[in-house]
C-alpha cells in the first residue's frame, strides 16, 4: 500500500544497449578534436543517460493508461466456493477483496488458494497435482466452508493511477506478484494492472493503446 | 585494502590520438596567441614596467588552442579562473609573505576551491595564484593590479585570438559555451 516506497534504480533499467569499450573509443575518434574525457568516463555518462532516457520514456505511460478498468471483485464474507467459481468463469487469476465502503482491503490469487490446499513448496500447481495423485481426495476440503476474508492477502499491494509503467514493472519483478489493484487517494478501486496489461502496453504515450 | 591498491591500476584506456589537422591548428593557435602577448610584452609593457605575459599562459594555451572542447578551456573558465586565482594569490602573499611556503600552499589550494565554487575551474589558474606569491618583486609590486594585468588582460587577448583561430577550420568551433 505504499508504492512510493518502491526501491528505485532497479537493475531492470541499468543495462544500456550493448555498448562496448571499442564502440566508445570509435565514437571518440568520429568526433574531430581532443575530447577531454576518458573512454571509461564517457561510457559511464552514456550508461546514466541511457537509464534516464528509459525512465523518461517509460515514465510517460502511467497505470491509468494501461489498467483494466472493469474489475471483478469479491467481499470479505464472500464464500470461497463463489470466489473460485468467479475466477474460473472469468478466467482470472486474482480478485481484489473490497470492504463495505468499497475500499480495497486485500487480494486473493491462485496462490492463496493453493497454499492452503496443502500445496508443498509453497504454491506450484504441479505440487498440488502431485498430492492429488497420491489419492488424498479433494484437497479443497480444509477451506470449503471458508470466506474470502480467511485466505486473502491483506493488505494488498496497490498502486495509484499516476504510477509510471516502469515502476509497476519493477514492483512485479521485486515482489513476484502478477497483478496490482489501482486505487485513488481514498483507496477506492479504479482498475487493475496485470502482467498481461503490461505486455499489451504501448511503450510511449500516444502510441497504439492497449487492446481492450 | 586490496581494493584500495587495485584502484591504482586504472580501469580504462587512453583516448585516441587526434588527427594531423588538429595538431596543426593547435600549433598555429598557440603560436599566434602566445606570440602576440609575448611581443607586446617585450616591446611595450617592459618599457613601462608592466607585464602582459606570465608562465601560466603557456598552460592556458594548451587548453584553449589544443583542447578547445574541454569545459576547462571555455571563456568563463579562462577569464574567471585567471582573475579569481590572481586575487587569491595576491591576497595570500600580502597576508602570509613572512612564510612564503605557507603563502604558496594557501594560494594554490584556495584558488582551486574558489574556481570550483564559481564553476570557473581552469588549471593554469593554480599557476597564476602561485606566481602571485613566488613571481618576484616585479609581480609583488603590482599588488591587486596583477589580477587585471597580466592575469585578466592577457587572458582576454588570448581568448580573442582563440575565437579568431579556432573557428577557421570546418571541423572546429569555439567556444562550447560562454557563461
Amino acid at each position: 500500500m505504499a508504492p512510493e516506497n518502491t526501491p528505485s534504480g532497479n537493475k531492470l533499467f541499468m543495462v544500456p544497449a550493448d555498448i562496448s569499450d571499442s564502440d566508445i573509443f570509435a565514437a571518440m575518434k568520429d568526433i574531430p578534436g581532443y575530447l577531454d574525457i576518458t573512454p571509461g568516463d564517457l561510457k559511464e555518462v552514456f550508461r546514466f543517460a541511457y537509464k534516464h532516457a528509459v525512465e523518461r520514456i517509460s515514465g510517460a505511460v502511467k497505470a491509468r493508461d494501461i489498467m483494466t478498468a472493469e474489475v471483478y471483485t469479491v467481499r470479505k464474507n464472500t464464500d470461497l466456493k463463489e470466489v473460485a467459481g468467479l475466477m474460473a468463469d472469468r478466467r482470472i487469476s486474482g480478485v481484489p477483496v473490497l470492504a463495505e465502503d468499497k475500499t480495497v482491503i486485500g487480494i486473493i490469487s491462485e496462490k492463496d488458494f493453493l497454499s492452503r490446499m496443502g500445496a508443498q513448496d509453497g504454491i506450484h500447481v504441479m505440487s498440488l497435482i502431485a498430492e492429488c495423485m497420491k489419492g488424498k481426495g479433494c484437497l479443497a476440503a480444509p477451506i470449503r466452508q471458508k470466506t474470502a476474508g480467511d485466505i486473502m492477502t491483506s493488505p494488498a499491494v496497490t498502486v495509484t493511477e499516476d504510477m509510471p509503467l516502469f515502476r509497476i514493472m519493477e514492483l512485479f519483478a521485486e515482489t513476484g506478484i502478477n497483478r496490482v489493484p489501482v486505487v485513488d487517494r481514498a483507496n477506492l478501486l479504479k482498475g487493475i494492472v496485470s502482467r498481461a496489461d503490461i505486455i499489451r502496453a504501448p511503450l510511449l504515450r500516444g502510441g497504439t493503446g492497449p487492446a481492450s | 585494502m586490496n581494493a584500495y591498491f587495485r584502484k591504482m591500476k586504472g580501469t580504462t584506456q587512453s583516448p585516441p590520438r587526434v588527427n594531423m589537422s588538429e595538431i596543426v591548428w593547435s600549433w598555429l593557435g598557440a603560436f599566434l596567441g602566445i606570440g602576440f602577448i609575448a611581443f607586446v610584452n617585450a616591446n611595450i609593457f617592459e618599457k613601462i614596467d608592466l607585464l602582459m605575459i606570465i608562465g601560466s599562459f603557456g598552460a592556458s594555451a594548451v587548453l584553449i588552442y589544443g583542447a578547445i572542447k574541454s569545459p576547462l578551456a571555455q571563456p568563463r573558465n579562462l577569464i574567471g579562473g585567471h582573475i579569481l586565482s590572481a586575487v587569491v594569490g595576491v591576497a595570500s602573499y600580502q597576508l602570509f609573505h613572512a612564510h612564503l611556503w605557507f603563502a604558496s600552499a594557501v594560494a594554490v589550494a584556495t584558488a582551486i576551491a574558489v574556481m570550483h565554487a564559481t564553476k570557473t575551474l581552469h588549471p593554469p589558474g593554480g599557476a597564476t595564484a602561485l606566481i602571485a606569491v613566488i613571481g618576484g618583486e616585479k609581480i609583488h609590486n603590482l599588488g591587486y593590479f596583477y589580477a587585471l594585468m597580466p592575469a585578466g588582460g592577457g587572458a582576454l587577448i588570448m581568448l580573442v585570438i582563440a575565437l579568431l583561430v579556432n573557428n577557421v577550420p570546418k571541423t572546429r568551433k569555439y567556444p562550447e559555451f560562454w557563461i
